[in-house]
């Protein structure tokens, strides 16, 4: 079969389409799109954000070696600009799944971004724009213009509009600014129906509610904050522009506990292991550190769990005597009369009770899987604990990769991308 | 070479297993992984020898004596939150109350020792013979368990407050409380003690 056969079953709504359909543009999807499109295989990539990228572009570094993560995700976007066979469709949230290998109906909502293709990123609109909003992509912890930019890396380069501003004086700011025509007020939230032979769930995770955790009163302070709000936090373009500060006055945060399995390992929230938490808290401890002379960080723990070759990580943070390890889950955190954070619990070790008071707090909240609600049919299921799996023995055409199919770091969400597109190629090419 | 150490103290391997198996709850014992949430929760943790992660490490370790003689199986006040909490869904309280109510009857609870066995015995009495437990009756039957000149000793220091709950109308003067039909009861609890026996 030739290149030009398969590309001609495109957006087709035959019984055997060629196409594959990835669910979800994080580095798992990414690398499972790219590596299915390299072959000669044509592929629609469908994002629910504005850009690609998901939660690693949000990320500061990488775990062991403290790279950018901005740096992987480029190589991929170069890919992608000089691959044609990948059609990326953001801001389409999949509601609903239905058909079977060859001829899959994935039907999904298309939100409005106000902003088409003409957008050249100059910036005008956001400038005259004067709603604010939290912004998405620091998790809330600060605010930005209504028409933005998602991040400076953003994938596609192109602005988006906050529903928030349509029927305000803002939107006929926003309209007379544009030069080039890109902003459209007239588009309208819509259901779309997508055909594909194969599907590879990419959907990833979220960090598991720490307001669940009733007695680590996350609301209580703003400095007890979750993993993900330390990356933004720590990052050049988060909040603080990459200060590790108290985000309740701005104060360095010198005094920091880092606290393991805030929600994972637990029968009433999740009970599995998620696996990065142990490690990015190693790469938080190594980000205070850096920043202050005169740090203190506490990692409590149950026990360390560093997977593999990452044990080789631990040691090399352990030697630091300004890193200390407590082996406790504590039971209480809470905002002390002081107006500072406190952490409570019992020093397993010498069956000490502890109250110490810090900074920061940063809960290592688990990865809860983001394909919960999504109604999925056919030859995949949802375990459950919401991680969707590729029914064993079947010859089926749904397939899943990244966290969306288990707690896993980037490493292996990239190594699981490639394995879930070779199967998906398996499933639309085998005839 | 130095000679192999001797332990200094006794430990029965066997005990873990009788816990597991005549313990309520116990069976779900060798689910602890140590965290220490339950000691760290426990609102009367202070008071305790060792909590209850510590006594579950004990009980595995099979310090026997130690475990049913810890003061930790009379400092529960039964309030769940150790249960509750657990990240691997440990009955905790269940397994520490009965491991008190085993040490007792096996003569672990020393007389002297530990107040809140004779506290216990006193509630369950006034409840056992009225069917509602006595304010009046319950503090006296348990300051005379140590002995007659320390109850005198302990209800004069305790006077003062006892007036003010009279006044207060927190205590009352008269018959004790009772239940209707306190028969029924008694059948109830005959009964419960009969399927006790029986295992």
């Amino acid at each position: 079969m030739t290149f030009v056969e398969r590309r001609g079953t495109m957006a087709q709504d035959g019984p055997h389409s060629q196409t594959i359909a990835v669910i979800g543009g994080g580095i798992a999807g990414l690398t499972a799109a790219l590596e299915a499109a390299e072959t000669g295989y044509d592929v629609i990539l469908i994002e629910k954000e504005p850009a690609l990228g998901g939660r690693v572009t949000r990320l500061n570094r990488y775990f062991p070696k403290f790279c950018h993560p901005t740096c992987g995700l480029e190589i991929n976007y170069q890919r992608l600009r000089k691959n044609p066979r990948v059609k990326v469709l953001t801001m389409h949230e999949v509601v609903a799944v239905d058909g079977e290998k060859g001829n899959y109906t994935i039907t999904a909502k298309k939100l409005p971004r106000f902003v088409n293709e003409k957008c050249t990123a100059c910036g005008e609109c956001g400038k005259v724009c004067e709603t604010e909003i939290d912004d998405p992509y620091n998790y809330g912890m600060s605010k930005v213009k209504a028409a933005r930019l998602p991040h400076e890396h953003a994938w596609p380069m192109r602005y988006v509009i906050d529903p928030v501003v349509k029927g305000t004086d803002d939107q006929k700011r926003i309209e007379e600014a544009c030069k080039y025509g890109a902003v459209d007020f007239s588009e309208e939230e819509e259901e779309v129906t997508i055909n594909a032979g194969a599907i590879v769930w990419a959907t990833g995770w979220r960090p598991y509610d720490a307001r669940k955790l009733e007695t680590y009163h996350y609301d209580s302070s703003p400095d007890i904050i979750n993993n993900v709000e330390m990356e933004r936090l720590a990052n050049h373009d988060g909040p603080t522009g990459g200060k590790v500060v108290r985000p309740s006055n701005g104060e360095p945060a010198k005094k920091v506990a880092l606290i393991q399995c805030a929600g994972s390992r637990d029968v009433n929230h999740l009970p599995y292991c998620s696996m990065i938490c142990c490690l990015a808290s190693l790469k938080h401890a190594a980000y205070v550190l850096e920043q202050y002379e005169d740090a203190e960080v506490h990692m409590y723990y149950i026990d360390i769990r560093a997977h593999d070759k990452m044990q080789t990580f631990y040691e090399r943070l352990k030697v630091d005597p300004r890193l200390k390890f407590i082996k406790s889950k504590p039971a209480e955190i809470g905002l002390g009369e002081d107006g500072r954070p406190y952490v409570k619990g019992e020093r397993t070790i010498d069956r000490e009770l502890y109250c110490e008071s810090y900074d920061l707090v940063v809960l290592a909240t688990g990865m809860e899987p983001e394909a919960k609600g999504v109604d999925i049919k056919g030859d995949v299921v949802k375990d459950e604990d919401g991680f969707v799996l590729a029914l064993e023995g079947e010859d089926g055409g749904q397939f899943s990769c990244g966290v969306a199919a288990g707690p896993f770091d980037v490493a292996l969400s990239t190594m699981s991308g490639t394995a879930a597109a070779l199967k998906a190629i398996q499933a639309v090419g085998a005839r | 070479m130095t000679a192999v150490p001797t332990p200094s103290r006794t430990y029965d391997l066997s005990f873990a297993r009788w816990v597991r198996e005549n313990v309520e709850g116990g069976d779900k014992l060798n689910m602890c992984m140590q965290c220490g949430m339950c000691s760290g929760s426990c609102p009367n943790g202070q008071e305790m020898d060792n909590g209850p992660r510590k006594l579950f490490m004990m009980v595995r370790a099979g310090l026997k004596d130690e475990v049913l003689s810890s003061s930790t199986l009379w400092e529960c006040t039964s309030c769940y939150r150790c249960y509750v909490r657990c990240p691997r869904g440990i009955p905790v309280t269940t397994i520490v109350q009965h491991l008190a109510a085993l040490a007792a009857k096996e003569g672990y609870a020393p007389k002297n020792k530990v107040e809140n066995y004779f506290f216990s015995k006193a509630f369950w009495w006034s409840a056992e013979s009225f069917g509602k437990t006595d304010e009046r009756l319950v503090t006296m039957k348990y300051f005379f368990s140590f002995g007659f000149g320390e109850g005198i000793r302990k209800a004069l220091d305790n006077l003062k407050i006892a007036l003010g709950m009279i006044k207060a109308g927190r205590m009352h003067i008269g018959l004790p409380h009772t239940i209707k039909n306190k028969s029924q009861l008694k059948a109830m609890i005959a009964k419960a003690k009969e399927l006790e026996q029986k295992g």
